[in-house]
């Protein structure tokens, strides 16, 4: 059940990731909307955040292209927001918020370039966004789950991308957060945006998105959220590892080479 | 004396050199190695730093004497090439890190020192120069050494502070700084070659075996003091510079005396003196807060003890009655009670205590706080009534009056807690 729409926001095609060899992501091919808010669903171990991953460059591909506003990367990436998971980077790290959301200014700012009044002020309006304007001069390492995860969205906001790309922002964030945060995302698809959100919960998955992506190893399903949450896919996609694509995967591994590298 | 005035008042231009050569090298490798440190890498600032040996002796081959541009350019080719097989050798296999760092640490000081053997044997007379790049030896800096050293020290700090947003972002986000679009391949190269060059600077006045420290060990101490990074630097800047000078007149004041192994001990006296007694972070400000709660818990149950009586039904409390009750503590006990009748929460008549207002208050607060606490357990989290009071004797000294208002609001204002023992308000009778 995988939905194709024409002109697409984003376009993935055919792409297949490997690590160390052992292929986590076969043959992916879809095409997203404009405008929505999509959910990539999956368990764990899908490769949820290595297509997103993959989507920004920061993997390899063994196969397959991406295009982006029907673009290379690498040509719009101002364009294009990522929000990496939250336990990736070390929060002990000696910033204040401030200086983490105004890292979202730096893509326009260049290198080399100090921020300045005008890329302060974005952030602090991006803050405000996220209810954490009061935490403006806080060290990073002593917020809460859900105030690290507000911060990397103001950090995000920052960007004044037209495509965001999340990696489990909802994670480890307590239910007023997840409310909030939810809300933000909606406003900010009805102003046009779209937003890819990887998420592990189908429960509220049901409530908050457009359109859903089902992943496990392979594409199960990509389409509006209607057509796509039956109870066949559902099963697909979290009825355990498909046996034979692992021992697949198994055999890759044990080679000296990776056989789908072209 | 006259040693330490003819010292520190650089009447010899040469000590002046060596002052300000050691200054910038201090500041330069504490810039560089706090970030490796921050970057958990610090590992690999000691495998450059041993690394760097065979290129000084092969520098030192070719140019038959000690040019310090031919001696330079050796360590830096041979630290750069153990960095780049450090990651090669990560790419390409599949050993760990801390196993890949180590052998090549050895095997590149094992070859430095074959090759120094070498030019030893060869008995060239200049050969007395060379020995002093294991330990270091800042005062043999000349004049034209600290063009070479100090110019690149200052060459690292410009580019440190010209690329702090870049560097800052690849030791906190790299994935971040790739999407946005920034090179952080070249990046982390370019820290890299500051990172060999920071050794190489060191070469002379630290010597390769001890350089490790001088990356690392200033950052670290200084993370003691503060949270912010521009600071961070300052103080790294700082303990690394006076730490290099003091080891410096050290090795000035006593002949023979080698000058790294000096500045390590400095450093580690600066580090060692962080751990203790930083505020906040040190070893004493922590020891002194848990004492501080510790007296403050017991003053908390020596008025939960007497309110206890009071609930009884007994009016009067006997001091020697209220030493009973903390058995073998009847010194701290004494203590309690001095300062709880200075502060004004107990009145002492010649032997009897009894509440003030302000004591009656404050002993309802905490076994309110520790019934309210109780029936949060039971009602919310489905514990058994036996099951509540010690959790709730830790957290009655530490619920604040924000969570004290949302317990009331959550349990509705009760009555008794789950022990059917009455919950004390202020405008009760008792």
């Amino acid at each position: 059940m995988i939905t194709h729409v024409e002109s697409p926001i984003l376009e993935i095609h055919d792409l297949t990731v490997s690590y160390d060899q052992s292929p986590v992501l076969w043959n992916v091919d879809l095409s997203l909307p404009a405008g929505k808010l999509i959910g990539i669903l999956g368990p764990n171990g899908a490769g949820k955040s290595t297509l997103i991953k993959a989507v920004m460059g920061l993997v390899p591909v063994t196969g397959g292209y991406v295009k982006i506003f029907d673009r290379e990367l690498n040509d719009v990436r101002s364009r294009i927001s990522y929000v990496p998971q939250r336990e990736s980077v070390d929060w002990n790290f000696p910033a204040s918020v401030l200086d983490v959301v105004m890292m979202g200014t730096y893509g326009k700012l260049g290198l080399f370039r100090r921020p300045g009044k005008k890329e302060k002020q974005i952030a602090m309006d991006c803050l405000d966004k996220v209810g954490m304007q009061s935490f403006v001069d806080r060290q990073i390492s002593e917020l809460s789950g859900g105030q690290q995860q507000r911060v990397f969205i103001a950090r995000a906001l920052a960007q004044e991308a037209d495509l965001y790309l999340m990696d489990e922002p909802f994670a480890g964030v307590d239910m007023a957060t997840e409310t909030a945060i939810f809300q933000l995302l909606q406003e900010m698809t009805a102003a046009g945006k779209t937003v890819i959100v990887v998420h592990h919960d189908i429960h509220s998955a049901m409530n908050y998105f457009d359109w859903i992506i089902m992943l496990n190893l392979h594409l199960v399903a990509s389409g509006p959220k209607t057509e796509v949450v039956t109870e066949d896919l559902l099963r697909k996609t979290y009825g355990g590892k498909l046996n034979l694509l692992t021992k697949v995967s198994d055999i890759i591994r044990q080679k000296d080479f990776n056989p789908l590298k072209s | 004396m006259s040693d330490f005035v003819y010292f520190f008042t650089f009447q010899d231009a040469s000590i002046a050199y060596v002052v300000i050569g050691i200054t910038l090298l201090g500041i330069g490798s504490a810039y560089v190695g706090t970030y490796s440190f921050l970057d958990k890498k610090a590992l690999l600032g000691d495998a450059i730093s041993h690394a760097v040996l065979p290129g000084i002796c092969l520098g030192f081959m070719l140019a038959g004497e000690k040019n310090p541009l031919y001696i330079v350019t050796g360590a830096f080719l041979s630290g750069a090439l153990a960095t780049f097989l450090t990651s090669w050798l990560k790419s390409k296999t599949r050993l760990s890190d801390d196993a890949i760092i180590a052998s090549i640490l050895s095997i590149f000081f094992g070859f430095g020192i074959v090759l120094l053997t070498v030019i030893q044997k060869s008995g060239n007379p200049e050969m007395a120069g060379l020995n002093q790049f294991i330990f270091g030896n800042a005062i043999a800096i000349l004049e034209e050494d600290l063009y070479i050293y100090g110019g690149l020290a200052i060459l690292i700090i410009i580019t440190l502070s010209v690329l702090r947003k870049e560097f800052s972002m690849l030791v906190f986000n790299a994935d971040f700084g790739t999407s946005i679009g920034y090179p952080m391949g070249a990046i982390r190269m370019i820290f890299n070659v500051l990172m060999i060059l920071a050794v190489v600077i060191g070469i002379q006045a630290i010597g390769v075996v001890l350089m490790a420290a001088l990356l690392i060990a200033p950052g670290a101490a200084a993370r003691f003091w503060t949270d912010k990074l521009s600071k961070l630097l300052l103080i790294a800047g700082a303990f690394s510079a006076v730490s290099g000078i003091l080891g410096t007149y050290v090795s000035f004041v006593i002949p023979q005396m080698p000058t790294g192994p000096w500045v390590v001990v400095f450093l580690s006296l600066f580090a060692f003196a962080s751990f203790l007694f930083a505020p906040k972070k040190g070893v004493l400000s922590r020891f002194i807060a848990r004492k501080y709660y510790l007296k403050k818990t017991h003053q908390d149950h020596l008025l939960k003890a007497i309110f206890h009586g009071l609930e009884k039904g007994q009016s009067t409390f006997p001091i020697e009655e209220i030493y009973e009750s903390f058995p073998y503590k009847k010194k701290e006990t004494k203590q309690t009670i001095d300062d709880l009748v200075k502060s004004d929460l107990l009145i002492n008549n010649q032997g009897l205590i009894n509440f003030s207002a302000k004591g009656k208050s404050e002993a309802k607060r905490i076994v309110r706080l520790h019934r309210l606490w109780e029936l949060y357990l039971n009602e919310y989290m489905n514990i058994a009534p036996d099951h509540v009071h010690d959790s709730a004797e830790k957290l009655e000294h530490i619920l604040t009056p924000e969570l004290e208002a949302l317990l009331e609001n959550r349990l509705n204002y009760p009555k008794l807690d789950p022990h059917q023992e009455t919950i004390p308000r202020d405008n009760d009778e008792l």
